[in-house]
């Protein structure tokens, strides 16, 4: 028997075959118990035609083998392609819900802070005039102690309208160097309108250490005005009054909408106004106790309700307040 | 403040854009809201089309009787035929005209026009009509000296740029047109002109009566008294300033305390001497009861700490803030008494607060006002006084306590480059100092000038003072640290995690008002002065602000709400301070299985163990209400809103509190789990939770889980009962339970509640 020629013309049937039917019968034909293969080898009496035949075998299994598993998968395709889905229509639908904007902005700062090593601390809402007003150097007389300004629940406790007295807790609970930043609630006597609500959200930060400068609180503004507007965002500081830091200064963001050509809500000036900064003043050092000839420190704060509504382009800032899920699934 | 530039550059020249001198004031001195081009539109040869005339003939228009057809001389070969409505001149006058083609303040654009059917070929103007006052009764009559033809704008300021100023709280300095020029001649380098203001010769030396009984409220006091003045309405560039800056013009004498105060900084008033009863000042606490009709016809009462300046007899002026009805200057005054005083700024804060009543002058003396301007305001009060009332100067006193002494404060310039992060040479320091009025010595002990004596006292303040003309030079750094730390408390973490779960859960997040309208606690704390009524009382629960934000939410068309908050509640302790606590809150849409479902997923998020039991609360649906450790789950009763609603609220520390520090790993995997389902018949009252506990009690932890999955209820249980179907897992983490301590396991949980519940195993 020419058993290469036998296994040519098996090798043949297997690649012609086109079907699993068709392989089969090639199968039985070449393979069967009543193939030529089978028979000869039942007949072998010698050791060396044995080898040869047993090889042709295992060649041929193999090629069979490797031909049905293509014919599968060629079935298989074939019976993919018939069942197909509109790739447009919608997925299966899970009820996912919204952080606030307000909070996914407080932990945008937070993440900025953490970053740059701060703690973060908050202190009471409901807070002693001492701490409020008082330990932060506000003069008697300050508009800001008015009655038609702050909320008073007595004489001398208030709803905090600043996040600054948090500060003063935190010196007088750690001692330096101080990297904290503080987020919360602040109530001010505003009258509820698209830019005012007598509840809004402050941050306030403050760093003491030995060679704290106003440079280092100008390069920290701008770390976080880069963070929350873009890298091409630039910085500037003007000079103001606060009584818990001197110097005082107010911040600006180069403008975010026009990138300062001009527009309405930079009021054709280039800059929006962010929030008040300063180096801390030696009398609120004096109040917790730290020296101010071996520590400065600067400190800033600013407002996230209104940060949120220029950066998202909310019209209202009422809206943050209202809980439309028409407003909340937005963000 | 608002701060005409053409009056600014009278105290400091500069050729600078207004623009760019606003620019630097901005970044070192005070806000500029904005910059106001004001009067006569300065474009297009504009200001060319106004001229001087003289009026050559004035009559009445032929066809009109309230007309009169003048002829005017304007420096052109013939006069000018014009038709003006006023009469208040005649022939001979010398007038204000706008020729045809002139652009006024107001944007109106000047035709030749024909009136009555005569052509008037310009107009004569009034000072309202340039912008330059408010009087319109009839046309602004020049005084006589420039030839026709003149142009108007070189003999009436016709338009100007006005700086709007926003003054902070502690440089009252800058209240001032004067106080602004120093600014800007120290930011520009520019020569600023002495103070304005120098006393004529005295034409009498009579005696001024003025008393102080109280120096505190009233360090100063400087009376003048003037005879032979005629009250007049002031001439057309001293109103043209006043209604630049804002104020109106009511006649020279007012006019000229009101420039006095607005060119340097010091509120002045003018009495009628005559009407002052015994000649007399006398600076006083009010007494009790006083009254006093104020300028603006109101009659106020007074306090015994407010500050009036009194005649012999009664009140004169509350201090600083406004003088009485009665001491006015009018029409007939011809004798005026000008004080110039000092008073300390808390008292009149307070007075002012207290009758709500703030003027120009309050403003100013309660940011406090430097004691030794008095003396420069007086003598640029004198000098006009004299100059433009024909008023004869006749007496004099200055009375006062000691002033204070100008604070001496070291400066080590090396203390300014620690502390602003950017070298500034000594000598610069020294130099912005001096351009500003500080005395810089050798020693650097700076003087600090009288103006600034209230809010310089520390070598921090000096370092502003130099910082601020360097704040565009200060680099961008970052803090050298010497420590580094920096994290989220445990706390803070797990309310992220809180948050994000909620939001896992369908949620989305409230913000809710702190205030709100009525609370459960009737100890809650209530505002004295709330905003409104809504916003009265510091809420103990969240409960209140999610009702009515779902409530919002339903009306506004969604059908599927669910929301949480995450804030604070403000429990009374009677203490000063309430008890600030975070909770959580949460209401949606789907009844008690939804709420309860958020809540078993955080404690599970957590791994925090869930125990609840029923406890009904007034606010819940009382057959689905439930207790936890840290909270409320239930349905919300349906009388407070329309349709199902699970609610629930828990106290976050509570809850953190039971949160374990490490989660350790448990073997689940090893040994195989046996699986079996068990149905209890139990009564009705009997609860799941019973049941399971007991379970976990008899059979121990390779009970590993037993967890409901259905109660049926009807015919094959009978009535009163119930069937719980739970979904059982065996599972040892030391090795592979036989089939027999598997059925050790069943059997005693099968006695356990038979026993204890009577349960019966259904087959």
């Amino acid at each position: 028997m020419d058993v290469e020629a036998l296994e040519r013309e098996a090798q043949g049937a297997v690649a012609a075959a086109s079907t699993r039917v068709a392989l089969d019968e090639a199968r039985v034909r070449y393979l069967g118990r009543k193939s030529q293969l089978k028979q000869a080898l039942r007949g072998v009496r010698d050791r060396e035609s044995g080898m040869t035949l047993n090889a042709a075998r295992e060649r041929l299994e193999a090629a069979f083998a490797a031909r049905e598993a293509d014919l599968d998968r060629a079935e298989l395709d074939r019976a993919l392609t018939e069942d197909t889905v509109d790739v447009t229509l919608p997925g299966e639908e899970f009820a996912r819900g919204h952080l606030h904007l307000l909070t996914q902005m407080r932990r945008e700062i937070e993440d900025t802070f953490l970053g740059l090593g701060y703690e973060v601390f908050d202190g009471p809402e409901v807070e002693e005039v001492s701490y409020n007003f008082d330990a932060l150097n506000t003069p008697e007389g300050h508009p800001s102690r008015s009655p038609v300004d702050t909320f008073y629940v007595s004489d001398d406790v208030v709803l905090r309208t600043h996040t600054s007295p948090g500060q003063i807790r935190y010196m007088e609970a750690h001692e330096p160097p101080v990297y904290m930043v503080s987020l919360g609630r602040c109530y001010r006597r505003d009258t509820p309108d698209p830019t005012h609500t007598p509840t809004f959200h402050q941050v306030e930060g403050l760093a003491v250490d030995r060679t704290i400068t106003l440079a280092d609180l100008k390069g920290t503004l701008l770390y976080l005005a880069r963070v929350l507007f873009g890298e091409e965002r630039d910085v500037r500081v003007r000079t103001s009054f606060f009584p818990f830091t001197e110097p005082s200064a107010e911040f600006d963001v180069s403008c975010f909408l026009c990138s300062g050509r001009g527009c309405n809500v930079c009021k054709w000036s280039g800059w929006i106004e962010m929030g008040g900064c300063g180096v801390v003043d030696p009398n609120v050092f004096a109040h917790v106790g730290y020296d101010s000839e071996r520590w400065s420190g600067f400190a800033f704060g600013l407002g996230i309700d209104r940060i949120a509504m220029l950066r998202h382009g909310v019209p209202d800032l009422r809206l943050h307040w209202e809980n439309d899920l028409r407003y909340l699934e937005q963000f | 403040m608002r701060v005409p530039v053409s009056w600014l550059k009278e105290y400091v020249p500069f050729d600078e854009p207004v623009e760019d001198v606003a620019g630097r004031l901005v970044i070192s001195s005070c806000e500029v809201d904005r910059i106001v081009r004001r009067g006569v539109p300065d474009t297009d040869g504009n200001l060319g089309r106004y001229l001087v005339g003289k009026v050559v003939e004035a009559g009445k228009h032929p066809n009109a009787d309230r007309l009169q057809l003048c002829r005017v001389d304007v420096g052109d070969s013939e006069p000018r035929q014009i038709v003006c409505g006023a009469w208040n001149f005649g022939t001979g006058a010398t007038v204000a005209v706008a020729l045809p083609g002139a652009v006024l303040p107001d944007g109106q654009k000047l035709e030749q026009a024909k009136l009555r059917g005569e052509v008037s070929n310009g107009m004569i103007l009034s000072e309202r009509e340039l912008d330059l006052g408010v009087e319109h009764s009839g046309i602004l009559v020049l005084e006589e000296g420039p030839e026709p033809g003149t142009p108007l704008a070189d003999v009436l300021p016709l338009s100007d740029d006005v700086l709007e100023l926003e003054n902070g709280h502690n440089r009252p300095d800058l209240l001032s047109v004067y106080g602004i020029a120093r600014e800007v001649a120290a930011l520009l380098g520019n020569e600023l002109a002495p103070p304005p203001g120098a006393d004529p010769p005295r034409a009498d030396e009579e005696p001024v009566d003025v008393q102080i009984e109280d120096f505190e409220g009233c360090p100063r006091y400087i009376g003048r008294t003037f005879r032979d003045v005629r009250i007049a309405p002031s001439p057309p560039w001293l109103k043209a300033r006043l209604v630049a800056a804002g104020m109106r013009p009511v006649s020279n004498v007012v006019d000229i305390t009101n420039y006095a105060m607005l060119g340097l900084g010091n509120p002045l008033h003018a009495f009628d001497q005559s009407k002052l009863r015994g000649r007399r000042i006398v600076v006083r606490r009010a007494r009790k009861g006083e009254q006093m009709r104020t300028l603006d016809d109101t009659l106020r009462e007074l306090d015994e700490r407010d500050l009036v300046i009194a005649d012999a007899e009664r009140a004169v002026a509350i201090a600083g803030i406004m003088g009485s009805l009665e001491s006015e200057v009018d029409d007939q005054t011809t004798e005026v008494l000008l004080e110039a005083a000092n008073f300390e700024p808390l008292t009149i804060h307070r007075s002012s607060e207290r009758l709500r009543l703030r003027t120009e002058g309050s403003n100013r003396w309660e940011k406090g006002v430097d004691p030794y301007l008095a003396e420069q305001a007086a003598k640029l009060a004198t000098q006009l006084l004299v100059e433009l009332t024909g008023a004869r100067w006749t007496g004099d006193v200055d009375k006062r306590h000691e002033l204070p002494e100008r604070p001496v404060v070291h400066l080590r310039p090396e203390r300014t480059d620690l502390l602003v992060g950017l070298r500034t040479e000594p000598d610069d320091q020294r130099t912005i100092l001096e351009r500003i009025g500080f005395e810089v010595a050798l020693d650097w002990n700076v003087t600090v000038p009288t103006w600034r004596a209230r809010d310089v006292t520390r070598e921090a303040d000096l370092v502003e003072e130099v910082a601020r003309f360097r704040l565009d030079d200060v680099p961008f750094t970052l803090p050298q640290r010497t420590v580094m730390f920096g994290r989220l408390t445990k706390d803070q973490r797990l309310r992220r995690t809180v948050e994000d779960v909620l939001v896992g859960c369908g949620l989305s997040e409230a913000y809710n008002w702190s205030l709100v309208p009525v609370d459960d606690d009737p100890r809650a704390i209530r505002l004295p002065e709330p905003l409104s009524a809504d916003q009265a009382v510091l809420r103990t629960t969240l409960r209140h602000g999610l009702i009515e934000s779902a409530q919002r939410n339903v009306d506004g068309g969604a059908e599927d709400v669910g929301l949480f908050e995450i804030a604070r509640v403000y429990l009374p302790t009677g203490k000063k301070l309430p008890e600030e606590r975070w909770r959580l809150g949460a209401i949606a849409s789907g009844g008690f299985r939804r709420a309860k479902g958020v809540v078993e997923t955080l404690h599970e998020a957590l791994k925090v163990e869930l125990r609840v039991a029923a406890a009904p609360q007034p606010f819940l649906h009382p057959g689905k209400a439930a207790r936890f450790a840290s909270g409320w789950v239930g349905e919300l009763h349906p009388a407070l809103l329309d349709g199902t609603w699970g609610m629930f609220e828990l106290d976050l520390p509570t809850l953190y509190e039971a949160v374990p520090d490490v989660v350790h790993y448990e073997d689940v995997i090893t040994y195989p789990p046996v699986r079996q389902d068990l149905a209890f018949v139990v009564d009705e009252a009997v609860p799941a939770g019973a049941l399971i506990d007991a379970a976990r009690e008899a059979a121990g932890d390779e009970l590993r889980e037993m967890r409901p999955f259905d109660v049926y209820r009807g015919g094959q249980v009978g009535p009163g009962k119930k069937s719980i179907a739970f979904a059982v897992t065996f599972q040892s983490g030391i090795k592979t339970l036989t089939d027999e301590e598997a059925a050790d396991l069943r059997e005693r949980i099968v006695t356990a509640l038979r026993e204890r519940f009577g349960a019966e195993l259904r087959a």
